[in-house]
């Protein structure tokens, strides 16, 4: 039984959100806080409908031609669902962040809808069955997040959306180049199909390499891979919700899911080791990974520092798919949604200290940890989960890469992970230990940049409970790695499907 | 019965914390005690779990597979381990009186210190506990990570300069091993494709990188066992540490270091390749190189607990070198590993009880001054290998290799003796220059008692498999005592002759200041070069810049082009009009 509407409806409850959004005045924040809430926990529901259909065997498709041999198609399929199943799941964070966030900001209506938008369109690009559909859902994302980056409209707001822009506009006419071509080679490849491009391997194999590169090239600059990451240290200045967002699943996290796409479900992996463009990716991910780690320690403002640290940890995903063999993609798959809940609590947590206190630069930090307890050990578990450390997810991930890389006799790959690790400590302990070692303005020395008593409790509860719960699910994930529709199970279950026939 | 046990072993010491924190968080600072009766029980399901018998758990959901044992190895070494924790805990409460009082008082600092240390104490012990009964990796490396870091306030406590230095070494050398321990496990577990530390030992034995893989290991647990060249961080941290904290840092927690190597070097194993024995017989050398380097530099170290911790690099470098005899001469490890085990439990609670002492001495009770004398040296005596406990794990461990003829290394390990019963005279002579009056407290020299009767004991308690332990005959008893009198002659003739320096001493930390110092004139050239990239970008950027300029003006002038084009709209569609018409006319004619 083939239930069409599942995918389509999943879909469908973050457009239709937005059409309302958009229809509603600016005033009416009590029903629009609602229908996003109300929308968030549908989505996660239909979302958790499609993992169970997927569990049992089932992949719904939704499909209508667009014109002759173009079609739109939607498909729930294990690898798509792990995407969803995390945008959903965040989205209803950072929704309820970002209520609390803004509170009382000008421009919600704005917000909200391209907000609701930005996730639509990484639903889509998690269903999409073909390079068609992806590339529309693709290029939506890049416009939608343009007005989430500048929302401040500062002057500095405004330059780095125009980079943002600057950057992605290329890629997609990089990515759309090779779309194009692989059209023409082929006609319409749905990601499902069992025999990849092998038939084409033997005749056209420089051209094969070439849309691997352009399609490839095209994703990696939302993945920021260096060195085509320039916009993502910069797109810093967006509200704190909306870097949590980009750095968590939206953006940087669908570039990283394309090339999945590419490398798994358009060449397969047999073709793509064929091509030699395995090895490339793990070298190109292993220089991005030192290199933001490097340029990670000598930031000396907090958020800057993560998003290097962002640009270091997706690349996590790359090395994994470079790793031939199970373990490097259960690594690259787990990482996927590991690294999302550990870099959008650490996002949530540099937004309380902003709004809270005031804090964006690092040296500021000092003593926060009595001031602001609850943000504090989130940060710590998400800054000790980013090193790699058990019991937090990122060791998992470190775990599987690692064994992954030996079993592949990619012996060079573990001294990266082993160089990354120290980096990461180097960069992120000494902000844990301003957290609780150093004394601040809460020990009645010196005072806080700007202080607000914004709640009851350390902040304000719709900025505090979001970031306990993915602290807590990061943390989760990494304890109780071995129970059933874990991160790592779910890796593990995709994993299998493309290894064994 | 035993599951339930081992639950309470495990969740006891997080629930401890977790009140910790609550009191912190209900009681007004005023009327807070942060050592009460709860938090000194941290330990006692742990110790208990370690007499309760053999047993075994596997836990699918737990991380990777979780693969606990208790076996005739780790209960052993949990019984010792919780045992130490357990007494420090109560010197732990005396040590901390007067600082309790003063954070009653008001005194923030003191309160903010107190709690972390409270909060972090119970989690320390819990890493240690997890990590001895931990057979899989990832549940061992847990373990071992937590007691790490979370160790750290217990190093940091005073917040002085020379705590802070002694901190960041402690720390820095542990990220160093966490990052080679995480190198050498991937490597040994992805080449054997297994996540237990059976499988480690298995894989690491046939595997073609087999001694590298071990290598790798042996140095990551080495930061914490402080073998030779990453040993700095012990003489740093621990005169800096609290009293307590320090007998567990010495006692407990850089015998996981050892555990470690237990753990995954393949021991004892008939097959042991050419190139693993070759790697033994490296390890061997370091250890004793350890064992009577630290000996040399120790004593003539100022303060006693920096003594007492060139002491613990002596030690471990002995059983460094007991460790590598597994690998160079397996026959002899099934009949060694239990004079080990007994060697280093033994090591723990003498070396905890010295520790304790340091405070006693420190603040002294009002007794007889040679009756705390002998006592504050008896554990130091059975160290040396004369009395108790110390005759017979030295026997313990020189039986077997007698058996097997390895009279030389006999030889070298009395010798190293001779170094201990050095040392521990030193301190004992460092402590009685730095004795102060009056203020000790009955937890205090309580605790510090039963460590040393415990210590002196050791071999009763310690549940070891049966016989594999027996005291040493009556004729050997002059080849084991010797070392102890030669040692304080070594040291009294070594203090006559350093007298003319006038207590001039060397550094603690020896090599730490060699390592600074070669890191910081490294770092010079990084910083040229990163300051140099800088350049380069800045300067490319100002390049792309101009080039984008310079093409934007070109398209400019295009369009300035495109004006021309508007004024002269109508003459060029008239010059249109007649080259068509030319051409029509022409196309016609043909």
């Amino acid at each position: 039984m083939n239930a069409a509407w599942l995918p389509l409806t999943a879909l469908a409850t973050s457009l239709l959100v937005v059409v309302i959004i958009f229809a509603l005045p600016e005033e009416a924040r009590r029903l629009r806080t609602t229908i996003n809430l109300v929308a968030a926990v549908v989505k996660i529901i239909l979302v958790m409908l499609m993992v169970r259909r997927v569990a049992a065997g089932h992949e719904d498709i939704f499909s209508f031609q667009v014109i002759g041999g173009v079609d739109f198609v939607l498909r729930s399929d294990a690898l798509g669902v792990m995407f969803a199943g995390l945008s959903s799941l965040l989205w209803l964070c950072t929704t309820v962040y970002a209520i609390g966030y803004l509170e009382g900001s000008a421009n919600r209506k704005r917000f909200f809808g391209f907000f609701s938008l930005c996730v639509a369109s990484t639903i889509g690009i998690a269903l999409a069955d073909n390079l068609f559909t992806f590339l529309i859902f693709y290029e939506m994302l890049t416009l939608s997040t343009y007005p989430l980056v500048v929302h401040n409209g500062t002057q500095k707001a405004l330059d780095a959306g125009r980079v943002y822009l600057r950057y992605t506009l290329s890629a997609g006419v990089v990515l759309l180049l090779g779309a194009v071509l692989l059209y023409t080679l082929t006609g319409d490849q749905s990601f499902s199909s069992e025999e990849g491009l092998g038939d084409y391997l033997n005749d056209h194999r420089g051209l094969l390499t070439l849309i691997f590169a352009l399609l490839v090239g095209g994703l990696a600059v939302k993945a920021a891979m260096v060195p085509l990451h320039g916009w993502l240290p910069r797109a810093m200045v967006a509200p704190a919700p909306v870097s949590a967002l980009l750095h968590a699943v939206a953006v940087v996290k669908a570039g990283a899911f394309g090339i999945l796409r590419v490398v798994y479900d358009l060449f397969g992996i047999e073709l793509s080791v064929e091509l030699g463009v395995i090895t490339v990716l793990a070298v190109a991910a292993s220089i991005t990974i030192i290199y933001g780690s490097l340029r990670a320690i000598a930031q000396e403002e907090l958020k800057p520092r993560l998003a290097f640290s962002t640009v270091s940890q997706v690349s996590y995903v790359i090395l994994g798919i470079g790793i031939f063999g199970p373990f490097g993609t259960v690594g690259a798959l787990a990482h996927l949604l590991h690294q999302g809940l550990m870099k959008v609590t650490l996002f949530f947590c540099a937004g309380n200290y902003a709004e809270e206190l005031g804090i964006h630069r690092i040296d500021e930090m000092d003593g926060a940890g009595k001031r602001m307890p609850l943000t504090s050990i989130a940060f710590t578990i998400g800054a000790l989960g980013m090193i790699g450390l058990p019991p937090v997810a990122g060791f998992i991930t470190k775990w599987y890469l690692g064994v992954g890389a030996i079993q592949a006799g990619m012996y060079w790959i573990v001294a990266v992970l082993v160089a990354s690790s120290t980096l990461n400590a180097i960069y992120f302990l000494p902000i844990v230990h301003r957290l609780w070692f150093r004394l601040g303005p809460s020990h009645g020395k010196g005072s806080w940049p700007k202080e607000q008593r914004l709640g009851r409790l350390e902040t304000h509860g719709w900025l505090l409970w979001p970031m306990v719960f993915t602290a807590l699910v990061s943390l989760g994930a990494g304890l109780f790695a071995g129970l059933p529709f874990s991160p790592l199970d779910w890796a593990a279950r995709v994993a299998n499907g493309e290894y064994l026939p | 019965m035993m599951t339930l046990l081992l639950a309470l072993a495990l969740l006891w010491p997080l629930g401890v914390a977790g009140y910790t924190l609550w009191n912190a968080y209900r009681r007004p600072a005023t009327q807070r005690g942060y050592f009460s009766l709860l938090w000194l029980s941290a330990v006692w399901p742990a110790l208990l779990l370690a007499y309760a018998g053999e047993a075994h758990w596997t836990i699918n959901a737990w991380m990777l597979g979780g693969e606990w044992e208790l076996n005739s190895l780790s209960r052993p070494w949990l019984a010792f381990t919780a045992l130490l924790w357990g007494l420090a805990a109560f010197h732990a409460k005396g040590y901390f009186a007067a600082e309790q009082a003063k954070a009653q008082a008001g005194d923030q600092d003191a309160q903010r210190r107190l709690l972390r240390l409270a909060l972090l104490w119970p989690l320390t012990l819990l890493g240690n506990v997890l990590l001895i009964i931990a057979q899989d990796i990832a549940s061992f490396y847990l373990g071992f990570a937590l007691m790490t870091f979370a160790a750290y306030a217990l190093v940091v406590h005073s917040g002085s300069d020379e705590a802070r230095l002694g901190a960041k070494a402690y720390l820095i050398l542990a990220v160093v091993g966490e990052g080679l321990i995480l190198g050498g496990f991937l490597w040994a577990a992805g080449e054997a494709d297994t996540l237990t530390l059976q499988g480690v030992r298995e894989g690491i034995l046939v595997a073609e990188h087999g001694s590298w893989m071990a290598a790798l290991l042996c140095l990551g647990f080495g930061v914490k066992a402080g073998v030779i060249g990453l040993h700095v961080w012990l003489p740093l941290a621990h005169p800096v540490a609290p009293a307590p904290a320090s007998a567990v840092l010495s006692g407990a927690m850089i015998k996981a270091g050892l555990l470690g190597w237990i753990s995954v070097l393949p021991l004892g194993s008939e097959q042991v390749s050419e190139p693993l024995a070759q790697f033994g017989n490296t390890m061997l050398i370091a250890g004793l190189a350890a064992a009577f380097g630290a000996a040399l530099y120790g004593v003539f170290q100022r303060h006693p607990k920096a003594v007492l911790a060139y002491s613990s690099i002596s030690q471990m470098g002995m059983m460094t070198a007991l460790v590598a005899m597994g690998l160079v001469a397996p026959e002899v490890w099934p009949l060694l590993w239990p004079g080990l085990v007994l060697f280093a439990a033994h090591h723990a609670l003498a070396k905890g009880s010295l520790f304790m002492g340091t405070s006693i001495s420190e603040h002294l009770p009002r007794w007889p001054l040679p009756l705390i004398w002998a006592l504050l040296a008896l554990p130091g005596i059975s160290l040396a290998g004369a009395i108790g406990a110390g005759m017979v794990s030295k026997w313990g461990v020189k039986s077997p290799l007698y058996e097997m003829h390895h009279e030389s290394l006999i030889k070298l390990l009395s010798w190293a003796a001779v170094g201990t019963a050095a040392l521990v005279s030193v301190a004992l002579w460092r402590q009685w220059q730095q004795r102060h009056k009056g203020g000790s407290n009955p937890e205090q020299w309580g605790a510090w008692l039963v460590a040393i009767v415990a210590a002196l004991l050791t071999p009763l308690w310690l549940p070891l498999p049966a016989g594999s332990i027996e005291m040493p005959p009556m004729k050997e008893w002059l080849g084991i005592v010797w070392p102890f009198p030669v040692g304080v002659l070594f040291a009294a003739i070594g203090w006559l002759l350093t007298r003319p320096l006038k207590g001039k001493t060397l550094p603690a930390g020896d090599l730490w200041w060699l390592y600074a110092g070669v890191v910081s004139a490294m770092l010079v050239p990084i910083q040229a070069f990163g300051h140099g990239c800088g350049r380069l970008k800045s300067a490319s950027v100002v390049t792309a810049q101009k080039a984008e300029e310079t093409l934007m003006g070109h398209i400019t002038r295009l369009l300035s082009g495109e004006s021309w084009l508007r004024h002269h709209t109508s003459g060029l569609m008239m010059v249109l009009a007649v080259l068509l018409a030319a051409l029509l006319m022409w196309e016609g004619q043909r």
